[in-house]
Formats: C-alpha cells, structure tokens, sequence
C-alpha cells in the first residue's frame, strides 16, 4: 500500500504539486486522471525518487521512503515506469528485462512466463534489439521489465501514449490482473473513457492540485472530470 | 618515399595509434556514463609506465611480467576509483559545473609532479619482454604490436563486458537513457564508480605493455592526454570504434609528421588536427548531433 | 484612470546615465597592489619590488582567465603560452634585432593576439571542455616550437633583453617599469569589475548561462565565447611585453605548461568570479612556494595540485569566496529584497472590459508549410502546417508530445527541418539561424524562464532590446521606466517562479519583437499569475500591436485570450480555427478527454 500526505514538488523554483494526499491500497488499480500539465508526471517521479519533495510523506507499507534516491525505493519495493515506453534501446529485448532483475535472476524464466502470455511478441523478439520494436511493444516490454521485479507498488505513466489505439485495452487489463495479484498499482492517465473502466479508486489533478476523488463508478457519470479537462 | 619507408611509418604509427585509441577507449567508457573527460588520464598511463620501470628486471621474466602486469592493474583500478569518488563528489547534480575539470586536472597536475619529484624530466626506460620484429628489415619495437593486440583486446571486452555482464548491461543503459536506468533500480553512482575503475584498468596495461615505446616522464602525459582526445574527437565521442579509427589516423598522421618534419613537431600536427576536426566537423566521424537542445 | 503605475507611457524615461557604483572590493584591491609593489619600492627593497611586481604581471593574467571562467563561462589551459609568445617576440625584436621598446610591444601583443585568435576560431563551433583541451594544446606545444625555432627564438639559450629607460629606479626601488605594472593592473580590475555591467558583458553571461536563449535574444554565441578569448589574449599578451624588461631575459623554460596550468589553478584557489580572487589565488600559489617555501621550490606542482584539489573539495567558491559567503552570513539581518511584479502589472480595468477586437485579414507573420523532422524512427514533425496573422494571439493546443514545442522550435530555428519550409514575415527563413530570426523581429520564451542571477533584475529585461543591434524606440524602455530605479539593484533570485515567469515576458516585449512565441507560458503559475499574464497577452497584442503565438496546456485560458487556436496530434494538425469552432469540434474535445477514436 503506497500513502502519501501532504506532498509538495517543483522542478528547482517552480512548484508543481501542492499538498497532495492520496492512498493506493494493494490489490487496487487507482487512477490519476488530469489534464495536461497538471502535475500528474511530476506526482509520479517525486514518488519514484527522482524529484525531491519539498514536504510531506511517502510511505511504502508503512514504512517511510520520502525522499530516498531512486534506486532505494526499488529496493523498497517501488517501481516507476516512465511515460513515453522508455527502453533502452541499443539493448536487446532480454537485456531489457535482464535489468530489471535485482541480484538473483536464476528464475527469471519462470517470472517471465506470466509476461509472454499476455505479451508474447516480447518473446518472439527476445533477441532484437529494443529499437525495433513498435512503440506499443516498447511499453509492453518496458511493464515486463518493472514485472520481473515483482514490486509491491507499480507507478505507471501514461502506457497509452504514442501506442496504437487497439493495444490499450490489453495494456490496462494487463495493469488490472497484476494489481489483483497483490500489487498496489497507480497509474496516471490522460484516456479517461478507456481507463475509467479498469480502476478502482480516482483521483483528478489539476493545477497540481487534487481537486476530485473518489470510485470510478461514481465519477464516471455526470462528465465532471471532462469539464474539468476542457476548462469549461 | 620508399615502401619500406611506408612500412616504417604505418606500424609505428599504427603502434602509437593504439596507445591513442586506448587512451579514448579509457575516456569513453566514463564519458559514457558521466559525461566526465578525465584530464588525468595522460599522467596515469604515464604512471603506469613508472611502475613498470620500478617493478620489471632487466632481463625478461614472463612469470614477473604478467604478475606485475597484473599488480599494476589492480593498483590503478583502486586509485582511479578513489579518484571516481573525489571527482563525483562535489558534483550535486548536473555535469554542466566546472568542478570535474578542476578536479580531474588537479589529479593530473599532482601525479606529474609526483613523477617529477622523482624522476626529474628524464625518461624512465622500461626493457621490453619480447625482442624487436623484423618488418622489411627494419628492426620495430615488439610492442608496438602488443599494443595493437592491447587496443582490440580492449575494444572486444568493453563490448563483451557492455552486452554480457550485469554491471555492463547498467553502463550501457546509464549512458542511453539516464531517468529510465534510475528507476530501473540501478545505483548510478555505483555504476559511475567502477566505470572510472575499469578506465584505470585500460590505462594501466596500456602503460604497461607499451612502456618500452612510451615516452615515460614527467612532461609527457598532457602530449598523450591531447593526442588520445584528438583520436576520441575524430572518431566520434563516446564511441569506440571512433576511438580505434581516430587512434590509428592520429597515430599515423603524426608518426608521418614526426618523420617528415622532425619529432618535434609531433605535438604542433596533433594539435593542427585537433582543431581542424572541431572547425570542420565537431560531432566526429561517428559521432551523433544532439537531438534537441531546447 | 487606472493607477497603473508600471504601464504609464507618460512617465519619465529612467536616467541613462545613472552612476555605475563599483564594488568596494576594486579598491581595495587596487590599493593591495600598489602598496604590494610601492611599500618596498620606497624602502628601497630591491628583491621585494621586483617579485611584486611579476606577481602583479601575473595577476593580470589571472584577472583575465578569471574573465573568461567566470562571465564568458570557458575553460582555458593555454594563457601562459599567449603570455610566452607576447613576452618572446617583444624580446627578439627588441633583445635580438635592436627594435625600440614600443614597437616590440607592439609586436608582442600582436603575436598574443593571433595566438588569441586561435583560441577564438574553434570556440566559434564548440566550448567548454573542446576549448580546454584546444587551449592545453597550445601551451603544450608553445615552448617545443620555441625550441625548433631557435634560430629565430635564441632556442635553450633564450633572449638577453633590457629596456634601461623602464628598468632605471625613480625613486627607492620604484622603477617606471613597476609604476606601469600598477596602473596596468589597476586598470584590468577596473575592466573586471566594470564589464558585467556593460552591453557585452552582459552577453557573455547570458552566453555561458545559456547559448539558448542567447540565439533567443539574437546574440550568435560563438561570436561573444571569441570576443572573449581576443579580450583575454589582449591583456595576456601586454602582461607578456612587460615582463621582458623586468625579467631582462626570455628562455623557452619559462612558459611550460604548468605555466599555463598555474594561472588556471589561481583562479581557482583564490574563488572564480570573485574580483580579489586572482591577487589572491597568485599570492598564494606564486609566494608560498617560490618565496617563502624556497627550499621546497621543487614541491611547487605538487602544492599547486594539492591546494587546488582541497580548495575545490572543501570550499569549492575559493579563499575569497568562502570568506565573503562566511562574512554575508554573519552579516544577520540583511535587507530582504521583495519584488512584486504583480503590483507592477496591476490591471487596468477599461483594457479588461473592452473586448477583443475581431482578427482582421492582416498578413501571415508566421508561415510553417509541411514541416518535417524526425530523429531516428521518432517523428517528430509530420508534414504540420501553421499560419499566424499579425496582430493576433494564436493558441497551439495538443496532448503531450504531439509536437508543439517542436513547432515553435522550427520557427525560431532551433529545430532545423528535414524538409518544409519556414516563413517569417514573408520571407523564406528555412535555414537562418536562430539568432538572425530574432533579429528580424521574432522573441520567444522558453518552458523554463532564462533568468540570469547574475544581472539584475532590470538589467534581465534590458537585455531583451541589446540583442537587437538596434535601438527600441519610445515605446521601449518608457513603459517600464518608473521601474527601473526599483529594479537597477534587485537580485532576481530571490523571485518566485511565476514572477521570473513574467520577467521573461517583459523581456521579449522590450526587445521590440513583432512576433513573440510563448512556451507554455502558464506552467507553474497560480490562479491570480495565470490572470496577470492573460491580461499582460491581451495588452501586448492590443496596445502594442505585437503578435503571439501560446504554446499552453490551461486551454480555459487559451479558450479566453486566443484569436484563433491550432490543434496538434502526433506532429500533424489535427483541426484550426476559431475557439469557438474548436471548442466544439467533437474531434478536439476526444482528444483532450482522451475520447477514443473520434
């Protein structure tokens, strides 16, 4: 369970988020829907470590991770997948989630078994190098790579950007199966109408604000998220 | 110019070369993961040289060569991780401060006059291990072609160590896309670290093999330190095989400049192609433009 | 009337000449050399008057590297080989061939320069550590081709030089030789402490802080990091001429490398940017060792080394830095220097009440057709097309990544176009450099604000109209000019984010742009900034006539101030028009919403 209290972010002088409180629960996919520019990456990174926060919180099943540098919350269970599939692209398919494996990565098969499933072009591809692939593929295997890792909570932003359109949907079940396995999954995105369908709870920002919460069923009617996005 | 005169000067020049293209190998492969130019890696190769002379006899032992080949080694991997530690540490965040110019010239400044507290401006001669080569009857210093063997030993394991081994596989993926290798769980400084580490290894059997053509003193690590960066700059940075074509052109260009003109005008045409490159085309051979600026 | 008070047209222009005051450090340092040289010299102390003097030859050196570290932000290894050359050729011509004093200076300081010039051509294309190494090159090579040129340059043996009428005491031990030696250095500190204040000083910060923005403001970079080298060269090289009468003799063994690498770590050791700095950082690295630690003379380079080392570890803004710093803290109580540019923009509610004028049928200023890039497989212009009338604000819209930073990278010329063409003004600007867009009238901001801490915060928005090689005419500086005295002296770090925001704006609007392009302009801002700019757009485009161009994610405010609004998708436009049309065009509204397909 990711909880966060009371957080506060910029880049150098320009803050972004102001005083965002928000509670992920384990086995729960929770949304962050905003318009651009809304501070929803900004929330993500600051989470992940690359941002310092200015104040509040973060804490990881209880335990206090605020501020630790990036590679600390991995070891503490939290993991980033940036925006935008962000691979390493001269690397291989295999090296790609190689990386992901802290340490022992003796039974990275048996874990990767559960990723060519859902995405088995990535193991078709196992051997091409990761600017080969589409953009869709890219973020598919950029999830593979936060997956092996087994995180206990997975920070996702914006998988449906520069992806093929029919892809989205087998991305975000994807994100759905993994948190009903345990996981504690955020995730940021801009798709209102296909993501509302898979979260749980959701959170709107705005301005780096949080200014609407809730269920998803709930928010879903009445268009209040989509008045917000257009500035009506 | 007669072919044996050809000869002469290709492998010399190709000898010299490598010294070159390993001095941009030992650059890249920190660059690549900092965006650092270590200025002392001139001095410490040239410190390698020195503690070939102290270490190996006058006549040729393979066992005490290979172990102090190997005693060298290891000395430079600790003292350029340590130097990893100093050069990293003031630095906050961003590469753009000067403080790793100062720092790493400090370095340089320091080891230079360490070795010519020592040794003054003389020459430390180092006994080579195999005798001269007979090319077209010319009489060619054996290591020249040791270190031929060096610089492709190290291009294919920088490439194997880049594809095959975890640590590698991080050095790769800090140099392609840094935020990505962060939450990727990979310790950057870490990783930072043992790329100086692995730099002290190049320059360290680089000085070694090479020592008996080396021009070991005190004055002479800025020569090797210009002339291995000018490879780096033809060639491409941050590339290797840039460092291994940009060596071999530097190295026979200037061995041709050296016996045309007089050696000591070696430095003047390195230094003359230096400049044309960064006028002519800065981004290198195989170099790539920056994508975006803004 | 509104009591606006930072838009008044009427108000009076800010003196142009208001006294420059110089920091009280100059003096002291000025002081701190002439007493170093003519203390001994009056007492007639021979050993003392001369090794000050050298001392002060060498800090003058120091004051121009320092220059070239701290305003012109590039590294340079090689100003003991511009000083060398100087000091070689002033001593052949006079020492070797009979030439009289002044003409071998003459010869001398132009050889620094071409010298300087070498320096200066690559740092036309590249900087930073490129031009360290270029530069260590130079001093590497320097003394070998004094050697290979001995039957020009006295080879080992050097050149015997004396200059009696410079040399001859006028009183004490003070010689008109030492007595130069003052005024020069002197006048180099004046130089220092003066140039950030100056037009070019100013650029060369504005260059080293970022080339970016430099081009943004019609500065050529390349041209100013070259300037700065030829300055630098210049005082270099007369500190070179002088030292062949002192020293009365020139070898090849004294201008080595770590000649060069010395006055680099005095910088360094005394505190970059600092004006004491270089008398310091030379005391320091020349007397410790050489005088006073005479027995260790053969430790110098490794104290050199050390000390730097430390120096840039433990207090990494130098001897003088840190006792200044040390001496600000201790200092309590310091005036807080607040600067609200919301009162400065305070509305004005006629201008809010009238409506905005409907756009006219007035000439494209900005003309992008069929624009093209990629980089690798990733596309990030795909045939996108855009035409901006003057005298209007034109809003471009889209989700992230879909190209509008791209686009208005194209037309400022940041982002050279695999193929399309750009037209400003009518004219075919495809492949003009950025900087020459500016200077046809094109200002931008960037998605982060250029600010320079370095100059004020009025000299922040001054710089807008210097980069223009032209003047800006009433409407420029006037509008602002009750502000000027406020801001002359304002530190613009202590500013918040939005204001800094602001002042960027300010900026581009002095600089007599026509067309100013905004990058996200609202990132970052609160409710009451984001209003104070919307109001600031519409007064720009209605009283000023200038044209704009939003790049902004908060579309209520480009549905509120936009003239005509351009939709990006994927590189490509997706829809333009009226914000009326757009905002109902189901097709945009997906697309913000995320809507599927539409």
């Amino acid at each position: 369970m990711l909880e966060v209290q009371g957080l506060e972010a910029g880049y150098g002088r320009v803050p972004i988020l102001r005083n965002i409180n928000l509670v992920a629960p384990a086995g729960q996919l929770t949304l962050v829907l905003g318009p651009n520019g809304a501070g929803k990456s900004t929330l993500l990174r600051t989470l992940a470590g690359l941002n310092r926060p200015t104040a509040g919180s973060v804490k990881a099943n209880g335990r206090e991770i605020t501020g630790l540098a990036p590679e600390r919350m991995v070891a503490n269970g939290l993991r980033l997948v940036l925006d935008g599939h962000r691979v390493f692209p001269r690397l291989s398919v295999r090296e790609n989630i190689r990386l992901g494996v802290r340490g022992d990565a003796s039974d990275l098969e048996t874990r990767l078994k559960d990723v060519y499933e859902v995405f088995p072009i990535l193991h078709e591809k196992l051997d091409d190098a990761a600017s080969s692939l589409s953009g869709g593929q890219q973020q598919m295997l950029a999830l593979a790579q936060a997956f092996v890792a087994r995180p206990d909570i997975l920070l996702v932003d914006e998988p449906s950007l520069g992806i093929a359109e029919m892809l989205i949907p087998t991305i975000l079940a994807f994100l759905k199966r993994w948190a009903s396995l345990g996981t504690a999954v955020l995730l940021v995105e801009q798709r209102i109408d296909i993501a509302l369908k898979y979260a749980d709870g959701v959170y709107v920002l705005r301005g780096g604000e949080i200014v609407l919460s809730g269920d998803s069923a709930t928010l879903s009617e009445g268009g209040a998220i989509e008045r917000l996005y257009l500035g009506d | 110019m007669s072919i044996d005169e050809l000869a002469l000067i290709l492998v010399r020049g190709l000898g010299q070369g490598a010294i070159y293209a390993l001095i941009g190998m030992s650059f890249n492969i920190v660059v690549n993961s900092s965006g650092i130019l270590n200025f002392a890696n001139g001095a410490l190769l040239v410190l390698a040289g020195v503690l070939a002379y102290f270490i190996l006899p006058a006549t040729p032992d393979w066992t005490i060569w290979i172990l102090a080949a190997v005693g060298i080694a290891a000395c430079l991997f600790v003292f350029v991780s340590l130097q990893g530690v100093l050069t990293l540490f003031p630095l906050k965040s961003s590469v753009e401060q000067h403080s790793w110019l100062i720092t790493t010239m400090a370095i340089s400044v320091i080891l230079s006059a360490g070795i010519h507290l020592y040794g003054g401006s003389l020459a430390f001669r180092v006994p080579s291990i195999l005798p001269p080569v007979s090319v077209f009857g010319l009489s060619t210093p054996s290591a020249y072609f040791l270190l031929m063997a060096l610089a492709v030993f190290w291009f294919v394991v920088i490439r194997w160590f880049h594809q095959k081994t975890f640590t590698g596989l991080a050095m790769s993926a800090i140099a392609q896309d840094l935020d990505a290798a962060k939450v990727a769980g990979i310790s950057v400084k870490r990783i930072q670290l043992v790329a100086f580490g692995i730099s002290g290894l190049v320059l360290a059997t680089t000085g070694f093999v090479g020592a008996p053509v080396i021009n070991i003193s005190a004055d002479t690590g800025i020569g090797y330190l210009l002339s291995g960066f000018t490879a780096l700059v033809i060639g491409g940075l941050g590339s290797n095989l840039g460092a291994m074509v940009g060596g071999a052109l530097v190295g026979v260009i200037s061995m041709f400049a050296a016996y045309r003109f007089g050696g000591i005008y070696q430095d003047t045409v390195t230094m003359g192609l230096l400049i044309a490159v960064l006028m002519l085309r800065p981004e290198g051979i195989f170099g790539l433009a920056a994508a975006r600026k803004v | 009337m509104s009591q606006d008070i930072a838009l008044d047209t009427a108000s009076t222009p800010p003196a142009a000449s208001q006294r420059l005051k110089l920091p009280s450090s100059v003096w002291l340092g000025i002081l701190a050399i002439a007493a170093s040289i003519l203390v001994p010299g009056a007492l007639g102390n021979q050993y003392w008057t001369y090794t000050f003097t050298l001392v002060t030859l060498y800090i003058v050196v120091a004051i121009m590297q320092n220059m070239l570290i701290s305003e012109a932000g590039q590294m340079s290894f090689g100003q003991g080989a511009v000083f060398g050359i100087a000091a070689v050729t002033a001593a052949v011509m006079t020492g070797l061939h009979g030439q009289p004093f002044w003409l071998s200076a003459i010869g001398g300081v132009g050889a620094g320069l071409v010298l300087g010039a070498l320096f200066a051509a690559p740092a036309l294309r590249v900087q930073g550590y490129y031009l360290g190494f270029v530069t260590l090159s130079a001093a590497l090579v320097f003394p070998q081709l004094l050697i290979a040129f001995d039957s020009i340059t006295g080879g080992v043996n050097g050149v015997p030089a004396f200059v009696m009428s410079l040399a001859t005491p006028v009183y004490g031990s003070i010689t008109p030789l030492s007595i130069l030696a003052v005024l020069f250095a002197a006048f180099a500190l004046l130089f220092h402490a003066v140039l950030p204040h100056t037009v070019l000083g100013r650029r060369m910060i504005i260059v080293s802080n970022s080339p970016e923005a430099a081009q943004a403001l019609g500065i050529h970079p390349g041209t100013i990091r070259s300037i700065a080298f030829l300055i630098a060269a210049f005082g270099t090289a007369i500190a070179g001429v002088l030292y062949v009468p002192l020293v009365g003799f020139v070898g090849p063994t004294a201008f080595r490398v770590d000649f060069s690498i010395f006055f680099f770590l005095a910088v360094i050791v005394g505190g970059q940017g600092k004006l004491l700095g270089p008398i310091i950082g030379v005391w320091l690295l020349h007397l410790v060792p050489n005088v006073f630690l005479a027995d260790f003379s053969h430790y110098r380079l490794l104290i050199y080394g050390v000390v730097a080392l430390a120096v840039m570890l433990a207090f990494p803004d130098g001897v003088v830095g840190t006792l200044s710093k040390w001496i600000t803290s201790r200092r309590s109580g310091s005036e807080k220097v607040t600067v609200s540019l919301h009162d400065a923009l305070r509305k004005d509610d006629e201008l809010a009440a009238s409506p905005a004028p409907r756009p006219e049928d007035g000439a494209a200023l900005i003309e992008v057709r069929e624009a093209r890039k990629s980089f690798g497989n990733a596309v990030a212009l795909g045939g996108a097309s855009l035409s901006v009338k003057e005298g209007t604000i034109h809003g471009l819209v889209g989700p992230n990544g879909s190209g509008k930073t791209s686009m208005l990278n194209t037309i400022s010329g940041f982002m050279p176009l695999d193929s399309g063409k750009v037209e400003l003004f009518g004219r075919n600007v495809t492949r003009l450099a950025p900087w020459r867009r500016t200077r046809m009238g094109v200002g931008r901001t960037f998605q982060t604000p250029r600010i320079f801490d370095r100059l004020s915060i009025w000299e922040n928005v001054q710089i807008g109209r210097e980069g223009f090689g032209r003047a800006g005419g009433e409407n420029g500086l006037a509008k602002l000019g009750s502000l000027a005295a406020r801001w002359r002296r304002q530190d613009p770090s202590l500013l918040p984010h939005g204001q800094r925001r602001l002042l960027e704006i300010l900026r581009v609007m002095e600089s007599d742009a026509r067309v100013i392009l905004l990058d996200e302009p609202a990132g970052g801002l609160s409710p009451e900034e984001r209003a104070d700019l919307a109001y600031l757009l519409v007064y720009f485009r209605d009283k000023l006539g200038k044209t704009i161009l939003l790049v902004e994610h908060d579309l209520r405010m480009v549905w509120n101030v936009a003239d005509e609004i351009t939709v990006m998708e994927t590189g490509t436009v997706a829809a333009s028009g009226m914000p009326e049309e757009i905002k109902s065009n189901p097709k945009v509204r997906a697309l913000f919403t995320g809507g599927g397909d539409a």
